[in-house]
Parts: structure tokens; C-alpha cells; sequence
């Protein structure tokens, strides 16, 4: 489904990215560790299409689509999903609008007739209750006022309307509270089908009590330097990651 | 067509009066009576109107400029006496418009908001005087300029030496859309008693560049993206419309005015 070879990307002349493979297919659920700095999020905005990294070398593969010469809302249309950190706020735009755009633009790519409002309707409320969202947050402005963990399960209820094939999570878990984060990782696995898959990028292991791994991966100065399974992110829990860090400095 | 959309939905709403503006009027509102007036503004003309709003009487007035017109407003206001007033400018226009709160107790409220599409020139002028004590009085006046075009917001809110427990607020919030686009924008305030509640604030700012790529992330154009942020921040002021049956009239007014942008 995605597969990224040899990925080096800067933003202005520091280059974060310094070579990253990946290879991710349908089914499957990644994890992406590492410590602060070490280009997680860089990672997460370089494949949705933010302009303000550049890439400067290497390659991106999603779904037989050369991803890197897309513009971000095509990407986003073809199916793939980043889910913020900081969620954006933008006053005035209701919810139900946004929304209404963006999944007929999404259709629109795929030769879909536009929804009807009541087909509509019935989609929003069918996807707010995946992640227990508030009916009332979704006639509200887009995240305008919403708390920290509204924010993110108002995230995970957009994946749920856009029904993406690849989902970028890029640090759902920060800021949430046990609720909340329980709310969100469980939206999120109920969302998994064995035809797409997520990327979930995390500091802590405890999101992956809900979100099982296939593949636990760990970045450190813009490079994969060790993957393995969810046995990892334990062992990452109770040693950290000075272990792999000596060794690769070694 | 917008001015006559406005004016044929105005129509179909019982007590709302229609105003043509190319005569100066004079209107007079008794001690309790409550009216509802929309004026619009569809030729190139200057036309005064001025309301002495007497006793507890309220005011509900919507001024839509659709050509570039020069009005001057005057509101007038005895104690205990409410207006509010919707004023919507969609390409050149000039409204200079006063209110006056002399006796306590008064209520002002003003929301206004202007579209400047390219080669367009629009002037707000609101001076609100507090004549006397306890009065209220609220202002949000909204600016977008897109293409090569100005706007230019004036306010001034006065408090009179001995208007006290003055509640004043100001407030004018602008977008310009391109490096070509002006907007000025003059808040000013000038107290001369010692216990009054005022307040002003003016910002100047361009679209929000991580709200566009949060939009275009869920898959709308960069286009798409900016419309509906521009919306966004202009629809409130038809939201709060002094004639609530009109919001949705004046919401379409503005998407249709932001077509032009």
C-alpha cells in the first residue's frame, strides 16, 4: 500500500529526514516510537503534503501512485488520512459543512455522485457514535471550544467519515486523559479493516494496549534504527531508549 | 439581485417596513413602540436617514448596499430604548452613521461587515456618543479585501462628562486577501467620565494558513479552503442580523458577494 524508500526531507536548510524505508500493506497497524526531535511528526506532514518541508531525495509509493508529485488534497482524496496533533480551530465553519465538502470532494475523485443531505445526515450520526462523539460538537465551529480530548475524537470521527485506506495518527494519544484515550484508540480499532491500515506515531505504550502493532518501529535523527513487534514498545517502556541509541552511535 | 432579493424577502415578513433610499426619510418611533425597517442601497445616490427612537422604544433596522452609495444614518435614543443594526456593504459603499444615547439606559447595538472585491472602495464610519449615564453600547464591524481594492473602518465611541457607568464595546475584525488589498482601521475612544466599561479592539490579518492545510488535508481545494474560512469569519455578522428571518438571506448575499473575491 505505501511504501517509502530512502526518504531524506529539510525544512529550510536542516535536513530531518535522513533516509527512511517503509513499507506498510493492507491490514497491518504501525507503530512509530522515538524520542523527542527525532522526526516523527516531520515523517507524518511529509507524507499528507505539507509544503513547508522539502523533500530532497527519494521515493513514495501509495497505492501504485507516486505520492510525492500529488498536492495534498489529491493525497488526502486518494486515501490518505492524517489525524493532527494540534488539531486546527476555525471559527465560523460548522462542523456539518466541513464535512459535507470534504466527503463529497472525496467522492467527486472517485466518480461518486454527491451525497443527499439526509444520506448525510444519517453518515454523521452513524460516525459520531464510533467514537461517542457529542451530537451537538458536530453543529458546532471546527474545534472551536472544543477540550483536548474533543479534539481528538472529533480527529478519529473525520477518519471514520472519510474511511481512508492508510491512517496517520500522529500523537492522538497526547493530552488525553484515560477516557478519552480509551474512546479514541477503540474508534480506531473498530475503524481497522483488513483493507487499510494505520500508522499510529506515539510516545508511550499505553495507546498500544489498545492499538496492537503488527510493527513496532523506532526513529532517531531522521532514520528507522530498529524495528521489531509489540514486544518492543514494552521493552521501550521499561528501558527507554538509550539501549538502541548507544548501539547505533556505537 | 441581491438588493432585490433582500427586498422581496423583506416583504414576506408581517411589520418589517421597506425603505428605498434615494429620499431622505425621517422617522419617529412613539414611548414602547417597536419597529422593524430594512433599507437598501441599489443605486448610486446619497440619502440621510435619521430615527429618534422616544421612551423603551426599539429599533430593528438592516442596511444592505449592493451600488456604491453615500448614507448617513442618524440614530437618535431617549431612555430605556434598544437598537440594533445590521449593516452589510457588499462592494463600494459609504456609511457614515451616528448614535446617540441621551437619555440612561439606552441600548446600542451595531454589527456591520464590508466586502471589497477588487477595484472597490468601502468606508464605515460609526460614532457612537454616550450622552448619558448607564447606557450600552456594542459595535462588531467586519472587513474582508480581496484583489486591488481598500476599506477603511472609522470608530469612535465618546462618553460625555457625566455619562457614567458607561458599557461600551468596540470591535473591528478585518481580512485582506492579498498583498494588493488595504484595510484601514481607526477605533478610537474618547472618555471624559471616570467610571465607564469601554473597550476597543481592531485586528488586520490575512487568512489562516494551518486552517487552510488542516481543510485541505481532509481533501478540499486550497480554493474550497479559503472560501470557507472567508464565510466562516463574515457569516457571523448575518447571524446576529437585526431581523432574524433575514440571516439567511444575508448569508447567501455574502457567499454569492464572495464569488467576486
Amino acid at each position: 500500500m505505501l511504501t517509502v524508500k530512502n526518504l531524506h526531507a529539510s525544512v529550510g536548510d536542516k535536513e530531518i529526514l535522513r533516509g527512511i524505508d517503509l513499507e506498510v500493506r493492507a491490514g497491518e497497524v504501525h507503530a512509530i516510537m522515538g524520542p523527542n526531535g527525532s522526526g516523527k511528526s516531520t515523517l507524518a506532514s511529509v507524507l499528507a503534503g505539507n509544503e513547508k518541508f522539502t523533500v530532497t531525495a527519494g521515493e513514495v509509493e501509495f497505492l501504485g501512485r507516486n505520492l510525492l508529485e500529488m498536492p495534498i488534497e489529491d493525497r488526502a482524496r486518494l486515501g490518505l488520512f492524517l489525524g493532527f496533533q494540534y488539531p486546527v480551530e476555525i471559527p465560523g465553519v460548522s462542523m456539518a459543512n466541513f464535512m459535507k465538502q470534504a466527503v463529497n470532494e472525496h467522492r467527486k475523485f472517485r466518480g461518486e455522485e454527491p451525497l443527499t443531505a439526509s444520506q448525510f445526515l444519517k453518515l454523521m450520526r452513524e460516525k459520531s457514535a464510533v467514537v461517542e462523539l457529542d451530537a451537538k460538537l458536530t453543529s458546532r465551529a471546527v474545534n472551536e471550544g472544543f477540550s483536548g480530548g474533543e479534539k481528538k475524537k472529533n480527529e478519529i470521527f473525520q477518519m471514520a467519515m472519510l474511511d481512508p485506506k492508510l491512517a496517520i495518527l500522529d500523537e492522538t494519544d497526547s493530552g488525553l486523559d484515560i477516557d478519552a484515550l480509551r474512546i479514541v484508540a477503540t474508534g480506531v480499532t473498530k475503524l481497522h479493516t483488513p483493507e487499510n491500515a494505520t500508522v499510529v506515531i506515539t510516545h508511550y505504550q499505553r495507546l498500544l494496549d489498545y492499538i496492537v502493532p503488527d510493527y513496532v518501529h523506532v526513529l532517531y535523527k531522521g532514520r528507522i534504527i530498529h524495528s521489531g513487534d509489540k514486544t518492543l514498545a514494552l521493552k521501550l517502556e521499561k528501558e527507554g531508549y538509550d539501549w538502541l541509541i548507544n548501539d547505533y552511535e556505537g | 439581485m441581491d438588493a432585490e432579493r433582500l427586498y422581496e424577502a423583506a416583504g414576506r415578513i408581517e411589520g418589517v417596513e421597506r425603505l428605498l433610499s434615494s429620499a431622505d426619510s425621517r422617522i419617529e418611533l412613539a414611548p414602547g413602540e417597536e419597529r422593524r425597517i430594512v433599507a437598501v442601497h441599489d443605486r448610486r445616490d446619497a440619502a440621510e436617514l435619521s430615527v429618534e427612537l422616544g421612551e423603551g422604544a426599539r429599533l430593528h433596522l438592516v442596511e444592505l448596499f449592493t451600488s456604491e452609495a453615500f448614507r448617513t444614518l442618524k440614530l437618535r435614543q431617549r431612555s430605556g430604548s434598544s437598537a440594533d443594526v445590521t449593516i452589510l456593504q457588499l462592494g463600494s459603499a459609504n456609511l457614515d452613521c451616528t448614535v446617540d444615547l441621551d437619555g440612561p439606559e439606552a441600548e446600542s447595538r451595531v454589527n456591520g461587515l464590508f466586502l471589497a472585491a477588487d477595484g472597490d472602495h468601502c468606508e464605515f464610519a460609526l460614532r457612537t456618543n454616550h450622552n448619558a449615564g448607564d447606557c450600552r453600547s456594542e459595535s462588531l464591524v467586519k472587513g474582508v479585501a480581496g484583489g486591488k481594492s481598500t476599506g477603511e473602518f472609522r470608530g469612535l465611541v465618546y462618553v460625555a462628562p457625566d455619562a457614567q457607568r458607561t458599557d461600551a464595546r468596540q470591535t473591528s475584525r478585518n481580512i485582506e486577501l492579498g498583498d494588493e488589498a488595504r484595510i484601514l482601521t481607526k477605533p478610537q475612544l474618547e472618555i471624559y467620565a471616570d467610571d465607564v466599561k469601554c473597550s476597543h479592539g481592531a485586528t488586520v490579518g490575512q487568512l489562516d494558513g494551518e486552517a487552510i492545510l488542516y481543510m485541505r488535508q481532509r481533501g478540499l481545494t486550497d480554493r474550497q479552503a479559503r472560501r470557507l474560512q472567508i464565510e466562516g469569519f463574515a457569516a457571523d455578522v448575518a447571524d446576529r442580523c437585526a431581523i432574524a428571518e433575514l440571516a439567511e438571506t444575508l448569508r447567501e448575499a455574502v457567499a454569492a458577494q464572495l464569488e467576486n473575491m
